[in-house]
């Protein structure tokens, strides 16, 4: 797999590797459990350019490839998934749009601190009635003068508790159906701007994902991004480098449930020898080792057409739904291997399993994603 | 005080697939031991003033090494790189990095890693410090900058020595006297996209191959092989108390516990 790697994509993952074995891994448990959002490590996570990787070096960031941004979600999520979410959704869905379509003024005004990790960027674009049907929004930002008043409700907002600098998916023309969706930037502070409750969810409990609402929040017009009526387009292109992101973060924590399942079958003796000597067990092995190298392969594959310019739809859209069902298949056959002590807390597959779930609902559904690849695949 | 500082490093094995050693840039890494190294290097450079220069002797694949000291803010690489040097065993790589080293004289501190991951002989400082006729500190844990030179505490035995030390001189760094800083994203861009290894051959430190590689070297590897490590349980009889006991006084046998 490291033929596609570059020298110094090997470096960045031995890097981010040793960083997460000291300063994250005897952390994880802990706040996986309590549901707390690491601060002092991810202030050094800022420091070392974790939040900015392909941001350029002239805005901040590291000024590296897509592959550096994969290997990073990747090594954070084998870790500690809800940290790994909190990097994919900064950048592939937060700062991201503000690069690709972003002036800029907009541009030295806002990436620089969230390059390096001192803010903290959210995708707000789901509400109560509208998620996958994301024309269905309600939320409404209308012209005042020089300003825009946004009310909007929004729900399950990654890094949403602490969260700076948020995009927020708005209609400019109520009339205009899908087309009169925008998308403006509003900052925490600003009047109006509640952070509503932290969700209590089964799996990525490090990540502060909560609601987010602005009651007449008043933001300049400088604040949008784009021009009014691009907010879907902007969406949907900021989705296929976050979709690239959520497969990343899917293959860490497949990589990490396959690697415990491993060691656990060499140490388990059930009828005088290492289970890892059964039949059954080495089938599982077997297949969790095929589908996650499958899984790698469509993620950098992902990450290389990005790189390079090319369209990536796509890929990135097959690559998560193919990582993403791996995730949960492998983390169900960890446990399996793990038989009663992987279903408790005592062994880490437990938490592999409860974070995988939700990557095939987040960033778009499994089901969206067929309907993504198809549409590509028939040309409708 | 500026002081110019060169650090010594070696490019590990750290994968041998199919159990065949073949050195290159998806098999070895910079030698674990040698990064504390580099942050007692570069932290008496930030406070001190000066530069830290890294050299390591390999084939050319060891130049990543070097690149990765480079990321960790090291401000020159130099791989000493040439076929002659092949087979070259602890007294022979030691000559090759005195020669190198007197070529960047003037210099005031020479450290090493106290080992290697990948042989761990713990010669080649020593023996690089005999050949530039300088003094030497092994495994030292804490170093301090004084107005004459250096004040060095050293634990080895059970026992702490200090040392006071004048420049130039040569230390091997014990691996747990700082914690290595991390590596991040811009130094390692930085180090990969502007900074170049300079690469040395023998002609330029002024060696003939009689006096590296195989023919320098006194020493032979006659053969490899792996040792197989045989691990036994035993459950000791007898109450709680009991076993505490047996198992103290096998300690104390083997000489685990003094």
């Amino acid at each position: 797999m490291d033929v596609f790697l570059s020298e110094k994509n090997r470096a960045v993952r031995r890097s981010v590797r040793t960083f997460c074995k000291r300063e994250l891994m005897p952390i994880a448990k802990d706040i996986d459990q309590e549901a707390r959002f690491p601060w002092e490590v991810v202030e050094k996570m800022g420091k070392l350019g974790y939040f900015g990787v392909q941001i350029p070096k002239k805005l901040g960031g590291a000024g590296m490839d897509a592959m550096s941004f994969i290997i990073v979600i990747e090594e954070i999520s084998r870790v500690c998934a809800g940290l790994g979410l909190c990097l994919s959704v900064h950048y592939g869905v937060g700062v991201y749009p503000l690069m690709a379509f972003g002036s800029e003024e907009q541009k030295k005004k806002w990436v620089p601190p969230l390059a390096r990790g001192e803010k903290i960027g959210a995708f707000c674009l789901s509400e109560p009635n509208a998620g996958t049907d994301a024309g269905g929004i309600e939320a409404t930002a209308i012209r005042d003068g020089e300003h825009y008043i946004i009310n909007a409700n929004k729900v399950f907002v990654t890094n949403g508790g602490v969260a700076d600098f948020c995009l927020i998916f708005a209609r400019t023309n109520p009339e205009a159906g899908r087309k009169g969706i925008s998308v403006l930037v509003a900052e925490r502070g600003t009047p109006g701007f509640v952070v509503g409750d932290l969700e209590d969810l089964c799996g990525m409990r490090a990540n502060p994902v909560s609601s987010i609402r602005l009651y007449d929040c008043r933001v300049p017009v400088e604040n949008l991004i784009g021009k009014e009526g691009m907010g879907l387009q902007i969406g949907l292109r900021a989705l296929d480098t976050g979709r690239m992101g959520i497969a990343a973060q899917a293959l860490g924590i497949a990589q990490a449930a396959f690697e415990e399942a491993v060691r656990y079958a060499k140490e388990r003796h059930q009828f005088g020898v290492a289970i890892a000597k059964h039949q059954a067990v080495q089938m599982m092995i077997a297949d969790m080792a095929t589908q996650i190298d499958a899984a790698r392969l469509m993620v950098y594959r992902a990450a290389l057409l990005s790189h390079q310019g090319k369209p990536f739809s796509q890929a990135s859209a097959m690559a998560k739904l193919f990582a993403s069902e791996t995730a949960c298949k492998v983390t169900d056959m960890a446990v399996q291997i793990h038989g009663g002590y992987g279903y408790s807390k005592s062994y880490p597959v437990e938490r592999y399993y409860r974070d995988a779930r939700v990557t095939r609902i987040y960033e778009g559904t499994s089901e969206i994603q067929r309907i993504v690849i198809s549409r590509g695949v028939l040309g409708m | 005080m500026d002081l110019n500082i060169i650090v010594c490093v070696k490019s590990v094995v750290v994968d041998a697939p199919e159990g065949r050693v073949v050195r290159s840039t998806e098999s070895c890494e910079l030698n674990p031991f040698d990064r504390p190294v580099l942050e007692v290097a570069l932290h008496l450079g930030e406070v001190c003033g000066g530069a830290v220069t890294a050299i390591s002797m390999g084939p050319e694949a060891s130049a990543l090494a070097l690149t990765e000291t480079m990321a960790m803010g090291v401000g020159r690489g130099i791989l000493i790189s040439d076929p002659a040097l092949a087979g070259s065993d602890t007294l022979a790589t030691a000559t090759a990095l005195a020669a190198a080293i007197k070529k960047l004289a003037p210099f005031d501190l020479v450290l090493f890693g106290t080992r290697t991951a990948d042989s761990d002989t713990g010669q080649v400082g020593p023996q690089t410090a005999v050949l530039l006729n300088l003094p030497l500190v092994t495994w030292a844990h804490s170093i301090e900058p004084v107005t004459s030179g250096l004040h060095i505490e050293r634990r080895a035995d059970g026992f702490q020595e200090k040392f006071e030390l004048s420049f130039p001189a040569v230390l091997t760094v014990h691996p747990g006297s700082v914690q290595p800083r991390d590596v991040g994203l811009h130094g390692i861009e930085l180090a990969f996209a502007e900074s170049k290894v300079e690469s040395w051959s023998l002609k330029k430190l002024g060696l003939s191959p009689e006096q590296v590689g195989e023919q320098g070297s006194p020493t032979r590897v006659l053969s490899l092989k792996r040792i197989k490590k045989e691990r036994k349980c035993e459950f000791l009889p007898g109450s709680a108390e009991e076993q505490a006991a047996e198992l103290v006084r096998r300690f104390v046998d083997t000489g685990m516990v003094v």
